[in-house]
């Protein structure tokens, strides 16, 4: 728990999951620690915010979910990015890109 | 398919909650677990591991309760919520949800049968295939007013015209019909052979008209209705063995009608019309016509293609005058048959949106007056975080249920109300057997139950969540001043219910009036114990071979006053009231100018001096003397006047006053041989009173009367005067025409129903304008009851303290009632102002009464300031009775 710049861009946390689930199907807890790792330890999402996007995104059909066993035997839910979630994961890794270039070049106007 | 997965977690979420919260909890502890694990690899110790993963999570039933808020769905739950606690609410005041139910339903309810019965006859389609397409084709009189058609003119509309598929003419009598189970009265058209393909219908047995069944000397072939093919003729598939007469002359069946098909109106059988032996006047208008457009016309396209025929066919003719066509129109066929109806209807139709206005008025009261008390519990909710579009919604979910459940009350009280509508409705009113609580009317009420919801939800929510949530706190839902302003929007409601009342009530006594003074009119005859029998014989072209006719009505009248209980016995052509009398031109003419020729004619009644234009009634003696017509000067027909005597006439008193203006009418001779085709001269022998034949509210016509007995006709009307009972009276008609002819049906009336009848349109309208004013009266009394009764009980604590200071009790009586009275009469005069813009568009209804009768507008006033002041003296006289200690004390 190293820095924590909590207020997350609205949809950055939905790029940040689907990003994470490109590597396969995972639990919750997996993503949460997936993004902690893929952002040099920049984000940390708690449950609070995880759980509510999880389900949120499975509703609009972007990821899927299924009861597994875990590592170490333990019942959990696993999610899986869906077509509609790979088709997502591009318009908003294109936003993004966007945005963040608009941002970038903003700041660099003198 | 993203959509259809947010679908599946809508309904999971709102049916299979045990279910999606058991999954959710799993997970959750699940991702604790293994949180706790993590920590417990890390080297923490059980306690630690614990404690840390709880910390990360942040609370189970927290973050339950952010996944719940993502939930697809959980707006509608929310609106349950608010639901179950607005059934709350309701059943803690049971009394009040009842006042305002029932008031909405009565609002909605009338509002709802009446639209019911302007669905009914304006809007639903006519049951055709493509309805919308069907137009009525009429001529344009010299006047502009639009006309039947003649032969010649409808060849040239049907073979000129390209704005139709097809297109038919037909008229429609009544005739007896013998050779069925029992010989029958029925209504039967005679039509071109296109008749059916203009409607789109086809023979449910047998084939439709061809060409050949209307040449000359072709067999007389019919159509039956389904109605007729079961009840007279047992629903036979072979048609050819039906051998029935019409009017004595023998016809073929060749095809049965769907059910329901009954046009023109009551139509049973349809006759392919002699379109051969026609008649060739173009100014003999006999026939209604009808057409289908043609796909892609336009109405306009085809009223100039119509009105392009009629110009030329009026610049071409020979024989120019006053009854020749001007012009052409097309018309919608529904808009035609319904046009009459249309602005009563609609004068009904808002009249009864005032009563529900009035009505919701009333509930706007009772919501403001019910919100104003829940100050304390808004300002609780609003503390505790709810929103105000939240509460607003909460206002919103308690009137839509209110307005819906009224509404669903409503629509039960609109099923038994459109009955008696139409029980009540005039027999002229058209379409009444498509009048019914259907789909469309349901949607109507539903739209309506909604609207009202919308705007009472709205009005109420913004009222009472405008204020500060402190000082509801501050007041504890006690006090007066916070309530000050929602006072005053309560007697602005009031007021404006009472100017919307007063506006229905001056309706009412408009409408009311003009039926007293229709009621003053007199007559010209005498209509109680009358007793009227149709009879129609077979219909004889040749006038001379008609002299049969008039000795079998000869013996019938002899017959039926050898009844010892008929004292007197008369017949005429059509009674007053009954669908009126043809009229036409006559011209003054003696013995010596009459024409050899035809031409002759024709130049006679081109010269202008010497025409006039009269009713022609065939009448016997009898008639006079029954229906108490007076003789004003010479004699009415008696037993000189022979078929070969010389035909006499007699006339109605203005006919006399207006046409021999200071001369003597009697022993001048006319020529009305236009009507009956008899062109011996008529010599008046005699000046009767003025007859209203048409409606009591249209000035008495002039009218020619000529007796039966010189020139009769096939059908009249027998009437008897007797004191006796009316069924007995038939029966013993009925046995003695069947006696004379056992083929010819009688149809049995009193003249007291036809009397009656021709008020129908006129009493419908009084009845119902009266009901919603009334109503609207007692719920506006109720609603200045209701607003004085609540202001006083908050202001108790004032009164007391204005008591104790020593006022009296008539100076707390005066105060509230002039309080009220200030409120009523702002209301009266905007109302006031309202009616005088308002009863002009209502003048077409009105008779002998001006729309700004000032004896209606004064009474009215007093009558609603009258009920204003009582409803306010209840209140009045209760503030005026606080004890000042028990008042004080409240406090």
């Amino acid at each position: 728990m190293s820095s924590e710049p909590t207020n997350l861009l609205q949809g950055t946390l939905d790029l940040l999951i689907l990003k994470s689930l490109v590597a396969g199907e995972m639990h919750g807890l997996a993503i949460s620690r997936r993004i902690h790792q893929i952002t040099g330890e920049t984000f940390d999402v708690k449950p609070g915010s995880l759980f509510p996007a999880l389900h949120r995104m499975e509703e609009e059909g972007w990821i899927s979910s299924l009861w597994g066993d875990s590592e170490n035997n333990r019942r959990a839910k696993y999610y899986r990015l869906t077509k509609a979630g790979q088709k997502q994961l591009h318009v908003e890794t294109t936003r993004w890109g966007r945005i963040s270039g608009a941002i970038s070049q903003a700041l660099q106007a003198s | 398919m993203p959509g259809l997965a947010k679908l599946r977690s809508f309904f999971r979420n709102l049916f299979s909650v045990r279910r999606v919260e058991k999954d959710l909890d799993d997970e959750v502890q699940s991702h604790l677990a293994m949180l706790v694990e993590e920590n417990l690899r890390a080297g923490m110790s059980p306690e630690e591991a614990q404690r840390a993963a709880r910390l990360e999570l942040g609370g189970v039933e927290q973050v339950k309760e952010q996944v719940r808020i993502e939930r697809a769905g959980t707006w509608l739950q929310s609106v349950f919520s608010d639901c179950r606690y607005a059934a709350r609410q309701f059943r803690k005041n049971p009394a009040f949800t009842a006042v305002v139910v029932f008031t909405l339903a009565l609002g909605i309810g009338a509002t709802t049968a009446m639209f019911s019965v302007v669905y009914g006859v304006l809007l639903r389609p006519l049951p055709y295939p493509r309805p919308d397409r069907i137009v009525s084709v009429f001529e344009l009189t010299t006047k502009g007013k639009p006309s039947h058609v003649a032969d010649p003119n409808f060849d040239d509309f049907r073979d000129q015209s390209r704005s139709f598929l097809s297109i038919a003419k037909y008229v429609s009598d009544t005739a007896s019909i013998s050779g069925t189970s029992q010989p029958a009265r029925a209504t039967v058209a005679r039509v071109s052979p296109q008749f059916l393909s203009v409607f789109a219908v086809h023979p449910i047995v047998g084939r439709d008209f061809i060409a050949d069944d209307a040449k000359k000397g072709a067999e007389q072939t019919a159509l039956v209705s389904d109605d007729f093919w079961k009840q007279y003729l047992n629903s036979p598939q072979d048609l050819s063995q039906i051998h029935l007469k019409m009017n004595g002359a023998p016809f073929a069946v060749i095809g049965v009608l769907p059910p329901g098909f009954h046009f023109p109106a009551d139509a049973d059988l349809w006759l392919a019309a002699d379109t051969d032996g026609e008649n060739t006047s173009r100014t003999s208008h006999n026939y209604s016509a009808v057409a289908r457009l043609r796909d892609g016309v336009t109405l306009e396209q085809a009223n100039l293609d119509i009105s392009a025929i009629a110009r030329r066919i009026h610049d071409a003719a020979v024989d120019q005058n006053d009854y020749l066509l001007k012009d052409g129109m097309v018309v919608p066929l529904q808009s035609s048959l319904t046009g009459s109806a249309r602005p009563a209807l609609l004068v009904l139709l808002g009249a009864v949106a005032f009563l529900l206005l009035v009505a919701c008025a009333n509930v706007a009261n009772l919501l403001l007056a019910q919100a104003s008390v829940r100050v304390r519990e808004l300002a609780i909710r609003t503390s505790l975080g709810a929103a105000r579009g939240r509460l607003v919604r909460q206002f919103l979910t308690e009137a839509f249920l209110l307005s819906l459940l009224g509404g669903s009350l409503g629509v039960l009280g609109a099923c038994l109300g459109v009955k008696g509508l139409l029980a009540l409705a005039p027999a002229n009113l058209p379409r009444l057997e498509s009048i019914s609580i259907n789909l469309p009317v349901l949607v109507f009420a539903f739209l309506l139950a909604t609207a009202v919801a919308v705007g009472l939800g709205v009005f109420v929510a913004v009222r009472a969540t405008s204020g500060d949530p402190r000082e509801g706190l501050a007041e504890g839902g006690r006090g007066q001043a916070g309530s000050q302003g929602s006072q005053r929007v309560g007697r602005a409601i009031v007021a404006a219910q009472m100017a919307i009342t007063l506006v229905l009530v001056v309706g009412a006594g408009l409408f009311g009036r003009s039926l007293l003074k229709v009621l003053e009119v007199n007559p010209g005859f005498r209509v109680e114990k009358v007793v009227a029998m149709d009879v129609s014989l077979p219909w004889i072209d040749d006038p001379k071979q008609r002299a049969s006719q008039g000795i079998f009505f000869s013996q019938l009248i002899d017959r039926l006053k050898q009844q010892p209980w008929i004292k007197n016995v008369g017949a005429v052509s059509t009674l007053p009231m009954d669908g009126g009398l043809p009229d036409g031109m006559f011209a003054l003419l003696n013995e010596r100018e009459v024409p050899k020729t035809l031409d002759g004619f024709e130049a006679v009644f081109q010269q202008k001096e010497r025409l006039g234009i009269a009713d022609f009634c065939v009448a016997s003696e009898g008639y006079f003397q029954i229906l108490g017509i007076p003789l004003i000067r010479g004699r009415i027909f008696d037993s000189r006047d022979t078929a070969e005597s010389q035909h006499v006439a007699v006339i109605s008193e203005s006919l006399a006053r207006e046409r021999w203006p200071g001369e003597d009418p009697i022993g001048h001779t006319i020529e009305f041989g236009n009507m009956d085709g008899d062109i011996r001269l008529l010599t008046i022998v005699g000046i009767v009173g003025d007859v209203h034949q048409d409606t009591l509210d249209s000035p008495a016509p002039p009218i020619v009367y000529v007796d039966l007995f010189q020139r009769p006709r096939p059908a009249i009307t027998v009437a008897m005067r007797s004191d006796a009972d009316t069924r007995l009276v038939a029966t013993s008609a009925r046995d003695i025409l069947r006696d004379l002819n056992p083929e010819i049906p009688a149809r049995f009336r009193t003249f007291s129903q036809i009397y009656a009848a021709s008020l129908g349109s006129r009493k419908f309208n009084v009845i119902l304008i009266a009901f919603f004013a009334s109503t609207a009266l007692l719920l506006a009394t109720a609603g200045v009851f209701g607003v004085m009764a609540y202001s006083v009980s908050r202001r108790t604590p004032e009164i007391g303290i204005r008591t104790a200071l020593g006022a009296g009790a008539s100076d707390v009586l005066r105060m509230i009632l002039g309080q009220g009275l200030r409120t009523v009469l702002i209301g009266v005069a905007a109302g006031i102002a309202g009616a005088l813009v308002l009863t002009r568009t209502v003048e077409s209804f009105l008779f002998g009464v001006a729309p700004t009768d000032p004896f209606t507008f004064a009474a009215v006033t007093l009558l609603l300031i009258f009920a204003a002041l009582l409803a306010c003296y209840i209140p009045a006289r209760r503030a005026a009775r606080v004890d000042p200690l028990i008042a004080l004390r409240h406090e």
